[in-house]
């Protein structure tokens, strides 16, 4: 049965949604964001499964790639703005607004 | 889940503008490596503009031979009609915004100091650049070709990527009002990869719900496929928040006014255009290729988020006091009106590509404004960079008439006054709305219109009417590049205003066949 | 059976390697003993001690770690090439080698800003 793994999926991608609205430090949202990513992952290797083809498996490498790239340029803005404020909160992050 | 294997075949004469452009951008990483420090920006320049402008010339070259009418590199990338019109406006918008970048002092001297520290004084001291930046928007505008262009999800989600993250590190390379171009590489990046997430997440379920994430085959097993409704709508949900972002509709505008204000001026003006010319074509082909079928169930909220968008982007400028913010708006508002003609389809091909050719002439006609007016906010200069608070802009018009003139001219064509491009883009786009049945949305975006010429109007008065301040900013001298992008946008926009015929029927024949599948 | 010959090379050559390798190193190698020789083993650099509940590592660990993260992944696109590189033929070698050769540019970038460099 699939269904459990897309259960699953779907509840990686839940949790990783409300992790990013709701958690104040930048590298914790960043790391909800990968949950997600990783999420869709278990979505396109189960989906690959129920259809019978690869397409899915090979998806999933590229999100690998995509999320690798992510991660590298994401901690370094996050590096270069914590080294300036000290602080890595995005609710700090607030001289842009309205 | 066997099957043979057998090797693809590439069209590299198809994909042949994207290879020059990547190609150049892996040069420049080389330069970066090889190069002495200080003969970077003298090889940097030259390739990157010759790079674009060939690129140029290969999707000239394509439409002179003909449009192919197949998908290329087995189906994953469509180089039809539509895409080589596209293609030939974000090369040419490339071009013009790198030449803006070619004046270096936009631009942060060592990204890794700390602002206002020692280290940043002597790395200014010592003259130091992140001339990496060329490869950088080479990247993104890379990604900016094969996005519009994708014909599977995949490769749209790859060339989605590779447009973002380079813009996300340039955003926070300002050299000047550094905590907030960093504030903006943050902001950005963070939103921008949660979007990313939500058009995955919708590309997994409608690969589950299709079989395939090829659009032309989405497209088939919408009438096939029983049963499984609930993913297929949820996928195109989450596709579509994925997309809308991009585009800066509301509700998904909340990034565009920080990322604009924040990061330095040209990338801005790379950004305004052609990231929103790249992201159109792609929003575009998806619900067009592969959710066509679905119209009835996608149109209606199309209809809310255009109506929201130019609402929400037309009020909201008028609180602005920052002249990119309001710029930005300004941006979400032209969101808005162009997806009016995004849901002015029809049952008719005749009535698509009457709306596609209007919307693709509309993103030629605000693209090159919107260059403009942003390279015209880099010249106005106060001790500390940009003049970017509104009240400092007062009374330039007695200080420069010339500069104030050209601003209150693009400003007039933002507001789609007669005689300038926004005037038919505008007329265009609303016209196959009328004949699409959209007319309701057609009067809110006359009146939104209507609502966001108050702010530009107010804009030009401030500049013409009021008394200059006594330290008001001053205007610098152009550089060569700086010039030449203003006078550009300025013909352009003249042109377009007074004989759109050669580019109307330019986007009609491109329109014509529409998206190949 | 001979199917299996290729491996047992492999096997063969691999443990001749670490053997060959061990056994010559005491014979050829510089004998210099220091503090950090005999020290704790740590990624072969002096141990940091760290306050309980986690201090702050220096910056650039983290530019080591996003240089591995990078170029570790990158190897993922050579499975599935290796699974049917002789149906791919010419054409997958032509690609995976322009593959690799752009990584290897991001390569030379890293080591020529001297990201290789440990201080």
């Amino acid at each position: 049965m699939t269904t459990h793994y897309l259960v699953l999926s779907a509840l990686l991608f839940a949790i990783g949604g409300v992790g990013v609205l709701v958690r104040r430090n930048a590298i914790v949202v960043f790391m909800c964001v990968e949950l997600m990513l990783n999420a869709c992952n278990l979505a396109f290797v189960t989906f690959a499964r129920q259809n019978g083809n690869l397409d899915g498996q090979i998806i999933a490498f590229f999100v690998m790639i995509v999320a690798a790239a992510e991660v590298v340029i994401g901690l370094a803005i996050i590096v270069t703005i914590f080294r300036t404020r000290r602080s890595a909160s995005v609710d700090d992050a607030s001289l842009l607004k309205y | 889940m066997n099957g043979t294997i057998q090797a693809p075949t590439l069209e590299y004469a198809q994909l042949a503008p994207m290879l020059v452009v990547f190609g150049a951008a892996i040069v420049g990483v080389l330069v970066e490596a090889f190069a002495p420090r200080y003969l970077r920006s003298a090889i940097h320049v030259p390739i990157t503009l010759l790079s674009l402008a060939g690129a140029f010339a290969l999707t000239i070259w394509q439409v002179v031979k003909g449009v192919p009418t197949k998908p290329a590199a087995m189906g994953a990338v469509a180089v039809d009609g539509p895409s080589l019109f596209i293609w030939g406006t974000i090369l040419v918008l490339a071009f013009v915004s790198v030449l803006l970048i070619n004046d270096e002092d936009h631009f942060v001297a060592a990204a890794a100091a700390v602002p206002g520290s020692a280290e940043e004084e002597q790395a200014l001291h010592e003259g130091a650049g992140h001339t990496e930046v060329y490869p950088l928007a080479l990247f993104a505008v890379g990604g900016m070709l094969l996005f519009p262009a994708s014909n599977d999800l995949l490769v749209m989600f790859v060339a989605l990527e590779v447009m973002s993250l380079p813009l996300y590190l340039l955003c926070g390379l300002a050299r000047r009002r550094r905590l907030l171009s960093q504030e903006a590489a943050v902001k950005y990046f963070l939103l921008g990869a949660f979007s990313s997430a939500f058009f995955l997440y919708g590309t997994a379920l409608l690969y589950g719900y299709a079989g395939s994430i090829d659009l032309a085959k989405i497209s088939a097993a919408l009438g096939v496929v029983g049963g499984q409704e609930t993913l297929l709508y949820i996928g195109v949900a989450m596709l579509g928040v994925g997309l809308l972002f991009k585009i800066g509709a509301a509700p998904f505008q909340a990034w565009k006014p920080d990322v604009y204000q924040g990061a330095p001026t040209p990338i801005t003006a790379l950004m305004a255009s052609g990231t929103l010319v790249a992201a159109f074509g792609a929003l575009l082909r998806v619900f067009w290729v592969a959710l066509g079928g679905l119209d009835w169930n996608w149109s209606p909220v199309l209809w809310a988020v255009a109506i929201l968008t130019m609402v929400v982007g037309a009020i909201l400028a008028i609180t602005q006091t920052d002249i990119k913010r309001m710029l930005a708006y300004s941006s979400i508002a032209h969101g808005g009106f162009l997806l009016v003609g995004v849901v002015a389809t029809g049952a008719a091909a005749g009535q698509n590509s009457k709306a596609l050719s209007a919307i693709l002439f509309y993103l030629v006609a605000y693209g090159f404004t919107t260059v403009g007016a942003f390279a015209v906010v880099t010249m106005v200069r106060d001790a500390g960079g940009e003049a970017w608070h509104l009240s400092r802009w007062a009374g330039l018009g007695k200080r420069s008439p010339l500069l104030a003139g050209i601003f209150a001219f693009f400003l007039l064509a933002f507001a789609g006054i007669p005689l300038t491009s926004g005037f038919f883009g505008k007329y265009a786009v609303f016209q196959a709305a009328v004949a699409g049945g959209a007319t309701p949305l057609v009067i809110v975006g006359v009146v939104a219109s209507a609502v966001a010429a108050f702010f530009y109007v107010r804009v030009i008065v401030l500049m013409f009417f009021s008394d200059p301040a006594a330290d008001g900013p001053s205007v610098v001298l152009p550089s060569r590049g700086t010039a030449a992008v203003v006078g550009v946008a300025v013909l352009a926009t003249v042109f377009l205003g007074v004989f759109p015929q050669p580019v109307l029927h330019l986007a009609q024949n491109a329109a014509q066949s529409l998206f190949i599948r | 059976m001979e199917l299996y010959v290729p491996i047992l090379v492999l096997a063969v050559l691999a443990a001749g390697f670490a053997v060959f390798s061990v056994g010559i190193a005491p014979f050829t190698g510089p004998k210099r003993w220091n503090r950090a020789k005999l020290d704790a083993y740590e990624c072969g650099i002096e141990p940091t001690p760290q306050p309980v509940g986690g201090g702050r590592f220096p910056l650039k660990y983290m530019i080591t770690a996003m240089l591995f993260i990078v170029f570790d992944i990158e190897i993922i696109f050579l499975y599935p090439w290796a699974v049917a590189f002789d149906r791919l033929g010419v054409f997958g070698l032509v690609e995976m080698v322009l593959f690799i050769v752009t990584v290897l540019v991001a390569y030379a970038y890293v080591w020529r800003r001297r990201g290789l460099d440990w201080d």
